[in-house]
């Protein structure tokens, strides 16, 4: 073949290609509509059905049969809508309902699928309308490789008691990012007993890599019955672990806390002294008011600074603290005190968020 | 004389095959990326997401220069974004006009003590100001350095672990944050993540907000509509699958603070800010052997007036250029160079050999079409059946990214505007992309003769619905 007629190949196979683009554009449109015009009335239709039900004017099975006239996604779509709307048991009602449908059968049968939409489906639809049969499915979507998928299936967890299922949930914790740990932790919320015991047992592995990332997901609980390993773990030799556990404290305003907190505004670690600090302020217990007084000496600014800001929430005699650091000798404690000072109530507002 | 033309006909040849090539490979990619973000896109569970606490806080950086004009309009269009917990972080660059002015009066703006340390070296700051209308404001006003050391004064003052940057005359779509931070729920190694900037002239705007997307009937800007969605819909998809690409917009791009800390904020001196960033975020998580991603997702949109004049277009391109020049040089060390994995591998020679030398190529190639034509080296009917071949090309993949637009988002629903859209995408080959390339060409003189500016924009307003 020549040079010109692969020249000429390529030019017709573009203006094929071209062609074949404008096409599809029109198609996809009329495809669009079309499929608009059929779901749209079955929609409104389900709508009306779904109102009904609520209202005790229709059953379950007429909500099952309307939602098995649309197409799966459209199906997904309206149980999540719906479902924030409805009371637990009554939902729950609808969830058997849906076990014996055709449909929710394909879709419970997409957790094994290759494609991870399908498997994404799958999650969506138990995270609404998961039974306790579904509980071997849900356990391997949540260890599902794509993250999406997880998530989804994480969400299982805010309807559905199952300790073996929040036991999953929170190995994979660790592993996660912070933003899809703290989604886990609002999510958890609920089974929170069972949470709760798995936590403890975490707790005693003091050598796990992971044990940071534990305890600023327990943090998150602001459970009154962790206060006590957080005060344990005060001494470990983990700077970061101590870290969390300063941050954590500050939710517990009890003896022990303030007394563990006391210990850490002194670590070597300054990020420990400043969440240490900063905890003390949140507690606001007059004795540690000395400690938060150093702390406005301290070396590292950031420490002096929530030191200030720490000092702001003790009322009174922390404003009299820096008032008296504001002409005091020592420059550093000085500056920053005229800083605090000068905070209006708003901005010290942003800062306590 | 014959010997020098075909050999210069072959390289550029072989150039041209090897770099279409390249596109097709991103326009492939690009098809499973957008199928994949599609699905993502219309997860319905977005609305939970947005009353949950599990969302990343975001400091949003907001430079400006002589902005008076918009600057009230654009920053109460931020601070009502659909997000749960942001700060916007506004920086007046010593503006010369009233800008400043308009800020305080806008937001009954009152001075505070700076509660930070500078982490990155900036120009002096004047005052810090907190609003009393709006707590979620912070306004710096500091000394004229330009965009990147206000990004940096903004960066220090910002209280958040994700900042991202926004021109003050890009409008935001309401939920464009909230989508943005889906890669941050989705993975944990995301250092970056870029969304799609979209063409706002010819737009209808209300109250800081795109309620009517519109191609605009004007040459200029229409054209730009299809280079835009060429750029975002199949190029930076597809970078999503080879590593992630070198470029994530200065006008709507998200960021982990401490890696922006640990690479020492934007760099004054660069040319074209983003593109530097990026490159060195790059440069700095290969060098650690950090692992990350720097996705590219397409449904956030931020909307941008374009430049509707030749003469202000002109000036815009051969600064991207210039930028692109100048950091391709700063960081040739990385070309090629495996130590930087895909990055060096892939990413620094298509955007040094297919980007940055293209205009020379180009003219080059048009050349020595010329010279062969007249020395009779190459047959006519050959060389216009060779430009018809790579003009449609190019046609073809700006009509790719309609479709891709089409089929996907459909942000332009009215079938007027498809038209208009395939209509400049067939126009775009033939004069638009010739003087694109004389732009571009350029920048190789003054590369080495300006240091960094702001960006000049005459600014012709949003329509607004009557």
């Amino acid at each position: 073949m020549t040079s010109r007629q692969f020249l000429v190949i390529v030019a017709i196979a573009q203006g094929v290609l071209l062609l074949a683009l404008i096409i599809l554009i029109a198609l996809n449109r009329w495809v669009r509509l079309r499929r608009s015009a059929k779901v749209d009335p079955r929609r409104i239709e389900l709508d009306a059905v779904m109102q009904r039900w609520v209202l005790g004017q229709a059953d379950a099975a007429a909500v099952a049969h309307a939602l098995g006239s649309l197409p799966i996604p459209f199906i997904i779509d309206a149980l999540v809508t719906w479902s924030a709307r409805v009371p637990g048991e009554r939902w729950r009602q609808l969830s058997s309902q849906l076990e014996q449908r055709w449909w929710a059968r394909v879709l419970r049968g997409s957790s094994r699928s290759a494609r991870w939409w399908k498997r994404l489906d799958c999650a969506r639809f138990l995270a609404v309308a998961a039974t306790s049969h579904d509980t071997g499915r849900l356990l391997r979507l949540l260890r599902d490789p794509h993250p999406a998928v997880q998530l989804a299936a994480a969400t299982t967890l805010e309807r559905l008691d199952s300790p073996l299922l929040v036991a999953a949930a929170l190995d994979q914790l660790p592993h996660l990012g912070p933003t899809v740990q703290a989604y886990y932790a609002s999510v958890l919320k609920r089974s929170r007993p069972a949470v709760l015991r798995h936590l403890m047992q975490l707790f005693r592995r003091l050598d796990d890599p992971r044990l940071p990332r534990i305890i600023e997901f327990a943090g998150r609980l602001e459970e009154p019955v962790l206060r006590e390993p957080f005060t344990t773990l005060a001494t470990h030799l983990d700077p970061e672990v101590r870290t969390q556990v300063a941050r954590a404290l500050g939710k517990f305003p009890h003896r022990e806390s303030v007394a563990a907190l006391s210990y850490l505004v002194h670590d070597e670690a300054w990020p420990v002294r400043a969440q240490a600090v900063r905890s003390l302020g949140m507690i606001a217990d007059a004795t540690t008011l000395s400690a938060v007084r150093d702390a406005l000496r301290d070396s590292e600014w950031w420490v002096r600074l929530r030191a200030g800001l720490a000092l702001t929430r003790f009322g009174p005699p922390g404003r009299s603290v820096l008032l008296a650091a504001e002409v005091g000798a020592d420059a550093a404690a000085r500056d920053m005190a005229a800083l605090i000072l000068g905070l209006s109530s708003q901005a010290l507002a942003e800062y306590a968020a | 004389m014959n010997t020098l033309i075909h050999t210069t006909d072959v390289v550029i040849l072989t150039y041209f095959l090897a770099l279409n090539t390249f596109y097709a490979l991103l326009l492939v990619l690009a098809i499973p990326e957008i199928w994949e973000q599609t699905r993502l896109a219309e997860d319905e569970d977005f609305q939970r997401l947005m009353q949950s606490d599990a969302l990343p806080p975001i400091t949003i950086l907001v430079p400006a220069y002589n902005e008076s004009a918009t600057i009230e309009t654009s920053v109460t269009a931020i601070l009502t974004l659909e997000y749960r917990n942001f700060e916007v972080v506004v920086v007046n660059d010593g503006s010369k006009d009233d800008t400043m002015e308009r800020l305080r009066q806008a937001f009954e703006l009152y001075e505070v003590p700076r509660t930070y340390a500078e982490a990155i070296p900036t120009q002096p700051l004047r005052a810090v100001y907190r609003s009393r209308t709006r707590t979620r404001l912070l306004v710096i006003d500091k000394e004229n350095g330009g965009k990147a050391d206000s990004l940096n004064a903004a960066i220090n003052a910002s209280r958040f672990p994700l900042v991202i940057a926004v021109d003050a005359d890009t409008l935001i779509e309401p939920d464009a944050l909230l989508r943005l931070t889906r890669p941050f729920l989705l993975g944990a190694r995301i250092a970056a993540v870029g969304g799609t900037i979209r063409v706002a002239n010819g737009c209808m705007v209300k109250d800081g907000r795109v309620t009517d997307a519109r191609v605009p009937r004007r040459f200029l800007p229409g054209i730009q509509v299809v280079e835009y969605l060429r750029a975002f819909l199949f190029g930076r998809l597809g970078w999503n699958r080879l590593g992630g690409s070198l470029v994530i917009s200065g006008a709507f791009g998200l960021f982990r603070k401490d890696y922006l800390h640990a690479i020492g904020g934007y760099r004054v001196s660069s040319v074209v800010e983003d593109l530097d960033l990026v490159v060195r975020l790059h440069r700095h998580l290969q060098r650690n052997k950090i692992r990350y991603e720097i996705p590219f997702i397409p449904d956030p949109v931020a909307w941008t007036e374009v430049p509707e004049s030749g003469r202000i277009l002109s000036r815009q391109r051969e600064r991207w250029h210039r930028g692109l020049i100048a950091a391709m040089w700063q960081y040739k060390g990385m070309l090629g160079n495996p130590r930087y994995g895909r990055v060096g591998l892939i990413a620094m020679p298509f955007f040094t050999f297919g980007e940055m030398l293209a205009p020379l190529i180009e003219v080059l190639g048009y050349g020595m079409t010329v010279l062969g034509l007249a020395y009779g080296a190459i047959n006519t009917s050959f060389a216009l059946l060779f430009l018809l071949v790579a003009w449609g090309y190019g046609m073809l993949l700006s009509i790719w990214a309609v479709v891709l637009d089409e089929v996907s988002f459909r942000r332009y629903g009215r079938l007027g505007d498809i038209v208009r859209l395939l209509f400049y995408a067939t126009l775009e080959t033939f004069g638009y992309r010739q003087r694109t390339v004389w732009w571009r060409l350029k920048a190789f003189a003054s590369v080495w003769k300006r240091g960094q500016v702001w960006g000049e924009m005459v600014r012709k307003g949003f329509a607004t619905p009557s």
